[in-house]
């Protein structure tokens, strides 16, 4: 059974009055996500992400192609779907001079709950989301951290089956967006709810999502398990070094090595496997009399997975 | 939806338009300034000219239907405009409630707010130029006030409307255009004086009638025959009008973009 089910989704947003500018934001995706998943959207700026989200959400209604979102269709069955999701964004807003309290009761409303059983969610949620300090704070004088959490409480009020989220963590310091992740993988665990998030990180994917799908152009290029993802595209892994003297020419040529770049007077190899080829590596340039200042070695950036993945 | 959600949708929306009064600290000024302002030197400019009680009365109810229509109407407009000015539209629409229940909710709150009005005024009325509003009677009185709201509710929307439409750049548009149509309504004025084209507009708007409706009481000629029933049938068929248009700009917005533009 998906949770998501969506078959050549296509979106163009046409804007002004006079002269009509055209962007095709979604070109055809199809896309399914199985029930209970935690499910990655990663793409550039620009990709399509949001669109998506808005579409699956009911937002906003796609051009064409169809999508059933917990069995029910986006567009015919908008408002009996929309009781069973929700959604949250990392850039989150909400009328300024309500108090953190009256914001989550006003959805908590609006989905229908009321009286006491409406006093115990926002109680629940400002509790869960460790608000209770700012239950009567207003809105705008909350900081980022905080304006998110609110956001992540609002999107539980209707007790959703499915939670949209749009970058949960940008902008939040690391020690917060751990929080939040560790949240986030807890409401499935707990609560069962089938979770599709877009980030911008990398490690933030790994950690969270079962699977992921790339996006760029309005068109998903690739999708499975992130270390499927990895295999696929064959990235391999980073080898940074800070070297004295700081360039090595051999170096690119070296075996398992894939290229290498210069930047910041680091010298960034990448190599088909780290853990076999960092000793060859220093072993070479201790016998070439070259010193070893520093050494990192790191998985590759989301970038570099989409400039792969575009060409 | 059963009937208990939906009155629970609307509630929503009059708790937080409530709330969203009570703390704007622009709140009583704008709900009393320019009210008291407008009756003070219409009933001012009156004594000046002479006028007498008769005519002064006159444009003194034009003056208080202004300002109660306005009051209200701001209000009903609220029901996206809050939510624009702090970019949270989508949460609204995201959420399974229907726009009669926004329009609802913040008509609601709008009347309180126009009752206030009205009692204020009318009381200034009476302390300081000896006019006597409520002098027809509560029945009068309450269609008075009901066409009021009525047409404030209309307007409103449309404005809602206008802004779902094209975007919060329309805002200016939207006011000057509504508040064009009640200045024809024949505020200071009968509608009689009005060149015939105009006049035949000031006849398509519902508050024209309630106003004449009132102002008999005054002793005023009546212009139209069954005021009350014209306004309410107008008012009905407006209220539709307005509601489809809105429906129509929030369909428009989700196919367009624009209600995630509004909300970020
Ligand atoms: N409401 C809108 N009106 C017009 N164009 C839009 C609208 N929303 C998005 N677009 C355009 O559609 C394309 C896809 O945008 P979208 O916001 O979905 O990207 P994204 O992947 O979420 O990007 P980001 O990572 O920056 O959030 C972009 O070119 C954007 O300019
Ligand atoms: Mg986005």
């Amino acid at each position: 059974m998906f949770a998501i089910d969506a078959h050549d989704v296509t979106k163009t947003f046409r804007s002004g009055w006079l002269r009509r500018r055209e962007t095709a934001a979604l070109r055809g995706v199809s896309l399914t996500v199985p029930r209970g998943a935690i499910f990655g959207l990663l793409g550039p700026n620009g990709a399509g992400k949001t669109t998506l989200l808005s579409i699956l959400s009911t937002l906003l209604t796609p051009d064409a192609g169809s999508a059933r979102v917990l069995g029910l269709d986006v567009r015919r069955d908008a408002s009996a779907l929309r009781r069973r999701l929700n959604m949250a964004s990392g850039r989150p807003s909400f009328l300024w001079s309500l108090r953190v309290g009256e914001i989550v009761a006003l959805y908590g409303r609006l989905y229908g709950l009321h009286g006491r059983a409406l006093r115990r969610k926002v109680d629940e949620l400002v509790e869960l989301y460790e608000l209770v300090p700012y239950r009567r704070v207003p809105y705008s004088e909350l900081s980022t951290g905080l304006k998110q959490r609110v956001a992540l409480a609002k999107s539980l009020v209707n007790d959703p089956e499915l939670l949209f989220l749009d970058e949960p963590t940008l902008g939040l310091d690391p020690d917060v967006s751990v929080r939040v992740r560790q949240h986030i993988a807890r409401l499935r665990r707990e609560r069962g709810i089938t979770i599709v998030l877009t980030t911008h990180y990398m490690r933030e994917a790994e950690e969270l999502c079962d699977e992921v799908a790339f996006i760029k152009g309005g068109l998903i290029l690739a999708r499975g398990t992130p270390a499927e993802l990895k295999r696929q595209i064959r990235l391999g892994e980073v080898i940074a070094l800070k070297l004295d003297p700081p360039a090595v020419p051999w170096l690119a040529e070296a075996p398992g090595v894939l290229r290498c770049v210069e930047e910041d007077g680091w010298i960034e190899c990448t190599v088909d496997e780290a853990e076999k080829r960092l000793p060859e590596i220093l072993r070479a340039l201790h016998a070439d009399g070259v010193v070893v200042r520093n050494v990192q070695v790191h998985e590759p950036e989301l970038e570099e997975v989409f400039v792969e993945l575009a060409k | 939806m059963s009937w208990r959600s939906e009155v629970l949708a609307v509630w929503a929306i009059v708790v937080r338009n409530a709330l969203m009064a009570s703390r704007n600290v622009f709140f009583f000024f704008e709900l009393l300034f320019w009210p008291i302002v407008g009756v003070v030197s219409i009933g001012l400019m009156a004594r000046f000219l002479g006028l007498t009680p008769e005519q002064a009365s006159f444009v003194l109810i034009g003056t208080i239907a202004l300002s109660v229509v306005n009051v209200c109407q701001l209000e009903v407009a609220y029901a996206v405009l809050l939510d624009v000015w702090s970019k949270s539209l989508k949460h609204q629409f995201l959420a399974p409630m229907g726009i009669h229940h926004l329009t609802l909710g913040s008509w609601l709150v709008g009347m309180v707010r126009g009752l206030l009005i009205f009692g204020l005024l009318a009381a200034l009325g009476w302390w300081a130029f000896d006019f006597r509003v409520l002098a027809p009677g509560p029945v009068a009185v309450a269609t008075f006030l009901a066409g009021c709201f009525l047409n404030a509710w209309i307007v409103g929307v449309a404005v809602c409307a206008l802004i779902t439409l094209f975007g919060n750049r329309a805002e200016a548009f939207a006011w000057s255009s509504v508040n064009l149509v009640l200045v024809l309504a024949g505020i200071y004025y009968p509608v009689s004086v009005l060149p015939e084209p105009v006049a035949a507009l000031a006849a398509a708007i519902p508050l024209t009638y309630f106003l004449d409706a009132y102002r008999a009481h005054f002793g005023f000629a009546q212009e139209f025959r069954a005021p009350v029933a014209t306004g309410l049938a107008l008012s009905a068929l407006y209220a539709l009008l307005a509601h489809w248009a809105f429906w129509a700009a929030v369909q428009r917005a989700r196919r367009t973009g624009l209600l995630l533009k509004m909300s970020e």
